[in-house]
């Protein structure tokens, strides 16, 4: 019944607008209250409590860490240098933009650890050099906000923190050693279609005309930003630094290279970058600590084994079930955005995971394919909302595309369902 | 304070930046300590690398530290962020119909996010009387951890004024 009443309370305040944060803390307050209605306060002050214990946990930390390196990197010109280098290592011709959009997506999402802050990175440079080819906009947008999809299968990223601070068995290296391969695979998928689509729809045409960068400059030029993922990635699995240390290396890495080589950022640039930075992690984490409230609710009104015993013996089959919950977290994708689809369905579906004995950094690396597919999924889709403003074109436009995008994608996500090993190959490899 | 001089070199231009509504209490207040703390907490965390690898002492009580300006940024942008209506929330709802169906949507909820805020800066308030009057000390530095804990009532108090402003606005801006 309270158990009930927690989700009304909740769906019904997130349909009139109240942010997501707040109407799971305020869902879980109330389920809190109406539970211990005859204890000394009704026993809510576990809501500061779970609220403070939600945020005071250091693997988070890596959150505002990895956000501040997005926003340097937006700024630092290293988009710009590596879309030259790879011009200058593919050429010019009909679809090689959209590859280079992908490639270069794929390559930042080796620097920074979230999908909208590459998609701004790579937007910025790209969409107007497709526009100049002779690419339609809704065209450009669309492959910009895939491409920059496969920034959170590519370590670092910020969903695989969270999981893992969801998730404590499933350690942080090991899941950004499992995303690689898939990851890696996402981009390769996405490339077929946004070759064949540009070819067949005859876009940019005009891109032969444009001149073809020199390739030992245009390598000289970008080799501090291929420079980065070498140091992150490498730093990390030498054991030099945990992620929280290599996102803060990485930041002043990338304030030497945007302020002292390639010269783009500007003191006052700083206070923006800083701005933006602590906003963002202000609204991720915000969610993280109100989700806390949710999630203990949950799981003081043992809730959860019910419905997990039900599932497991609902005679569906493990298939079944894997594939119910695709569906679900599909139809819930398009509404909600990948960081609180964590926090709201693993504490629910962990359970479920571990009656089947599925490998939780498997686990991890699906749900993370999936939440990648939702960010570019409309009418909800975080990558394609900064891929349309920065095109100027509406999120509608760029259906016909982006259809065979998510297609592509959700090939990725069908193989690494049938073939586990896909991600679990190299963080056994590893070692992890 | 997002303008530049059109002498410096202009970065790669990102998504156009958005008017900041009218406020009373410049939102500066709040920017400009996210800003610091933001940077504080990079610099601390950078600190830590160094030192750890130049000698060998580890500088883990920084630690404690670190996650408190960690709660202390979240809690700061949080505020600014409702302000700029930056929060992650379902719009499609919200924000469709008719202009005077989202005006009374909009005030719902941020009466709601009021109520929230207010109630969790009383709940904490008890929270930090306790650890007061307890005289529980922290585990890595031991300083009494009510001087960590009482800024989650005071800033929750403060995005709760920020609240009551935006609603104010939305009720003079049409009545």
């Amino acid at each position: 019944m309270i158990g009930a009443l927690l989700f009304a309370v909740f769906i019904v305040l997130m349909v009139i607008g109240v942010p997501v944060g707040v109407a799971l803390g305020v869902a879980g307050t109330i389920a809190i209250a109406a539970a211990n209605w005859d204890v000394h306060w009704f026993g809510l002050l576990a809501v500061p409590q779970n609220f403070y214990a939600g945020l005071a946990k250091y693997p988070l930390l890596a959150i505002p860490m990895f956000v501040l390196v997005g926003s340097i990197f937006d700024r630092s010109g290293v988009a710009k240098r590596l879309v030259d280098f790879a011009t200058a290592i593919v050429g010019r011709g009909p679809g090689m933009l959209p590859l280079i959009s992908i490639s270069v997506a794929m390559f930042l999402g080796g620097i920074s650890g979230s999908g909208p802050a590459c998609a701004a990175a790579v937007g910025a440079v790209m969409i107007a050099a497709m526009s100049r080819a002779g690419y339609p906009p809704a065209f450009s947008a669309s492959v910009v906000a895939a491409g920059a999809a496969t920034d959170i299968l590519i370590p670092p990223s910020v969903a695989f923190i969270i999981y893992s601070v969801l998730v404590p068995s499933a350690s942080v290296p090991a899941l950004f050693a499992a995303g690689m391969v898939p990851g890696i695979l996402a981009g390769l998928a996405l490339i077929v279609p946004s070759v064949w689509l540009a070819r067949r729809h005859r876009m940019g045409t005009l891109e032969s005309a444009l001149p073809r960068p020199p390739f030992w400059a245009s390598l000289r030029e970008a080799s501090w930003g291929l420079a980065a993922p070498v140091l992150i990635l490498g730093g990390m699995r030498l054991g030099w630094f945990t992620p929280t240390e290599a996102a803060v290396v990485a930041v002043f890495y990338g304030l030497f290279v945007g302020m002292v080589i390639h010269r783009t950022i500007g003191l006052r640039d700083l206070f923006t970058i800083l701005r933006e930075a602590a906003e963002l992690s202000a609204v991720i984490l915000m969610v993280v600590a109100l989700a806390g409230i949710f999630a203990w609710s949950l799981s003081t009104l043992s809730l959860i084994d019910p419905l997990t015993h039900a599932i497991v013996n609902s005679g569906l089959g493990e298939r079944g079930v894997l594939a119910l919950l695709i569906v679900l977290l599909m139809t819930v994708g398009m509404f909600l955005d990948g960081i609180s689809i964590f926090l709201i369905f693993v504490p629910l579906l962990l359970p479920i995971a571990q009656a089947y004995g599925w490998d939780p950094v498997w686990f991890g690396v699906v749900l993370t394919l999936k939440v990648a597919l939702g960010q570019f999924t409309p009418p909800l889709a975080v990558n394609l909302m900064v891929s349309c403003r920065i095109a100027g074109v509406p999120m509608e436009s760029t259906v016909r595309w982006v259809v065979w995008l998510l297609g592509a994608m959700f090939l990725v996500l069908l193989a690494v369902l049938a073939f586990p090993q896909l991600a679990l190959w190299l963080p056994g490899k590893l070692g992890y | 304070m997002s303008d530049r001089d059109d002498d410096t070199p202009a970065p790669e231009p990102i998504l156009p930046p958005s008017a900041d509504p009218p406020v009373k209490v410049p939102l500066a207040i709040e920017d400009w300590l996210a800003v610091l703390l933001l940077g504080a907490l990079a610099v601390i965390t950078f600190l830590n690398v160094l030192v750890r690898y130049f000698t060998d002492q580890s500088f883990a009580w920084t630690e404690e530290i670190s996650v408190f300006l960690m709660i202390v940024v979240t809690l700061v942008g949080a505020g600014s962020a409702f302000v700029r209506n930056h929060h992650i929330r379902i719009e499609a709802y919200a924000d469709g119909g008719s202009p005077r169906r989202r005006h009374a949507l909009a005030i719902a909820s941020q009466l709601v996010v009021l109520a929230f805020f207010l109630v969790l800066a009383v709940l904490s308030a008890r929270l930090v009387w306790d650890e007061y009057v307890y005289e529980e000390t922290s585990p890595a530095i031991g300083v009494p951890t009510w001087w960590y804990s009482v800024w989650l009532p005071v800033l929750s108090g403060a995005i709760a004024l920020r609240v009551l402003g935006g609603l104010r606005r939305l009720l003079r801006g049409c009545a």
